[in-house]
């Protein structure tokens, strides 16, 4: 009990920090996993800290995909009310991560069905190409120089280098995450590297000959 | 270029962790403060998997009793050991994949779709190796009625299932439903084995396996059906507390 009350104490230090310099939580986290175990056993004060921790992180997950903050604080949102909903699926030492991506994972799929749904009805009911074109605000868009380099790459390479390459997370960590074996993670971030290698090849090349006619 | 030289480039350009809006943070606060209690985890993935296994296993069983053990005593001690260690080896699989559906972040063994083709193709490989009587007497007639035994069977084994992992989350609703459809059917295929006399090779080969991709197909439609999504989230609510 001293431990937890330490452990919250630390935590509780840097609370007022939920933005770019917030703990990163990517890795193995002991205290995250016994902050879960609080959180589990009721502990409101455990719940908050969990939230501001990870918040900054699972939000930039969402804005990766959905060009729009608005989406993305309502999928945030969303995800912590599920990951309350189910927080006794988590058993403790698990890694942490994992299983809050893939909450957050199955939230993302859950919007985007709903959005193709919606979509489709109203381009039913209007016979409008504009308005059905207006609706999918929540496809991936190439907003920055990331989503740029990454929009090429089919959605499932593009998640994996997400979790990889930006949350920091490990082959196994990401096999879980995204129900999978470590063994098609690791192809999958294989086929993304030659599809980026290609392209940025490409691109230096075609870059290289500019300056050379210049 | 060389893999690190497209590291760099990743890590250049990755988003940084930008702050979240903190009237966003406090509205989901209060939401989980409102409805704060303590929660007991789930058991470990070894308990759930026997308890599956145990359920399957307890149909299976039941139902024999039930109709006669007619097809297992007439079995040789080969084909008996062949046909129930791979069917206990696959049941042993498809408990540890529902299980590991069931549980958000969980290690995934094997997929539930391979789990499906690999399950009913080791069976027919096994039937076909066992069997050689290739006569074919009422093969339809007789054939719908294993297959009918098989798949009424595997429902209660489903219902069982669904009663030991009922606090679980599946993330993707589909690989759960398969996953549990693919236990139930070879729960089904276990009952038939232990019952069915009838030992014409096509009639196993295609009425008793075939109980086993109908059944995971079946798991993965009615876990499909749009109700079903809308009501997982009431679900784990209710267990969950």
């Amino acid at each position: 009990m001293g431990d937890d009350m330490g452990l919250l104490a630390g935590a509780r230090a840097g609370d007022g920090e939920v933005c770019a310099n917030a703990p990163s939580p990517a890795g193995p986290d002991p205290n995250l996993d016994a902050l879960m175990s609080l959180y589990q056993k009721g502990d409101f004060t455990a719940a908050t800290v969990l939230i501001a921790r990870l918040s900054p992180q699972l939000h930039r997950f969402f804005m990766m995909q959905f060009a729009s903050r608005a989406d993305a604080d309502d999928l945030l949102q969303e995800t912590w009310l599920r990951i309350h909903r189910v927080r006794h699926t988590y058993r403790a030492g698990e890694p942490v991560l994992p299983w809050f991506y893939a909450i957050a994972r199955h939230v993302r799929v859950d919007h985007f069905r709903k959005a193709s749904r919606a979509a489709a009805r109203e381009q039913r009911l209007d016979e409008t190409p504009e308005v059905a074109a207006a609706i999918p605000s929540v496809i991936p868009g190439a907003a920055d120089d990331f989503e740029a380099l990454l929009a090429p790459l089919p959605a499932s390479q593009r998640e994996v280098i997400e979790m990889l390459k930006v949350a920091g997370m490990s082959l196994e960590e990401v096999a879980r995450a995204t129900s999978s074996s470590v063994g098609s993670v690791k192809q999958k971030a294989h086929r993304a590297y030659e599809n980026l290698r290609e392209r940025l090849g490409g691109a230096r090349l075609k870059k290289g000959r500019m300056g050379g006619l210049s | 270029m060389k893999d690190r030289a497209i590291d760099e480039i990743l890590k250049k350009k990755a988003p940084a962790l930008r702050r979240v809006d903190s009237a966003l943070l406090d509205r989901v606060s209060s939401a989980v403060q409102s409805c704060m209690q303590p929660v007991r985890p789930l058991p470990p993935s070894w308990l759930l998997a026997g308890g599956l296994i145990l359920s399957c296993a307890s149909v299976a069983l039941a139902g024999a009793a039930r109709a006669g053990f007619f097809g297992v005593e007439k079995l040789s001690e080969i084909q008996r050991a062949a046909i129930f260690s791979s069917l206990g080896i696959f049941i042993v699989l498809a408990a540890l994949a529902c299980v590991s559906a069931m549980i958000p972040g969980s290690r995934s063994r094997v997929s539930p779709e391979a789990l499906l083709g690999a399950g009913s193709v080791a069976l027919l490989a096994v039937f076909a190796i066992l069997f050689h009587d290739y006569h074919t007497n009422h093969f339809v007639h007789a054939g719908v009625v294993c297959l009918v035994t098989g798949l009424v069977h595997a429902v209660p084994a489903a219902a069982l299932c669904w009663a030991v992992l009922r606090r679980g989350f599946a993330v993707d609703s589909i690989a759960a439903g398969l996953a549990g459809g693919t236990l139930a059917g070879l729960a089904g295929v276990t009952l038939l084995e232990l019952h069915c006399i009838n030992f014409q090779a096509l009639h196993i080969l295609v009425w008793h396996t075939a109980v086993v991709p109908v059944a995971g197909i079946a798991g993965a439609l009615l876990a499909r059906s749009p109700r079903n999504r809308a009501d997982s989230g009431s679900r784990t609510r209710a267990a969950g507390q």
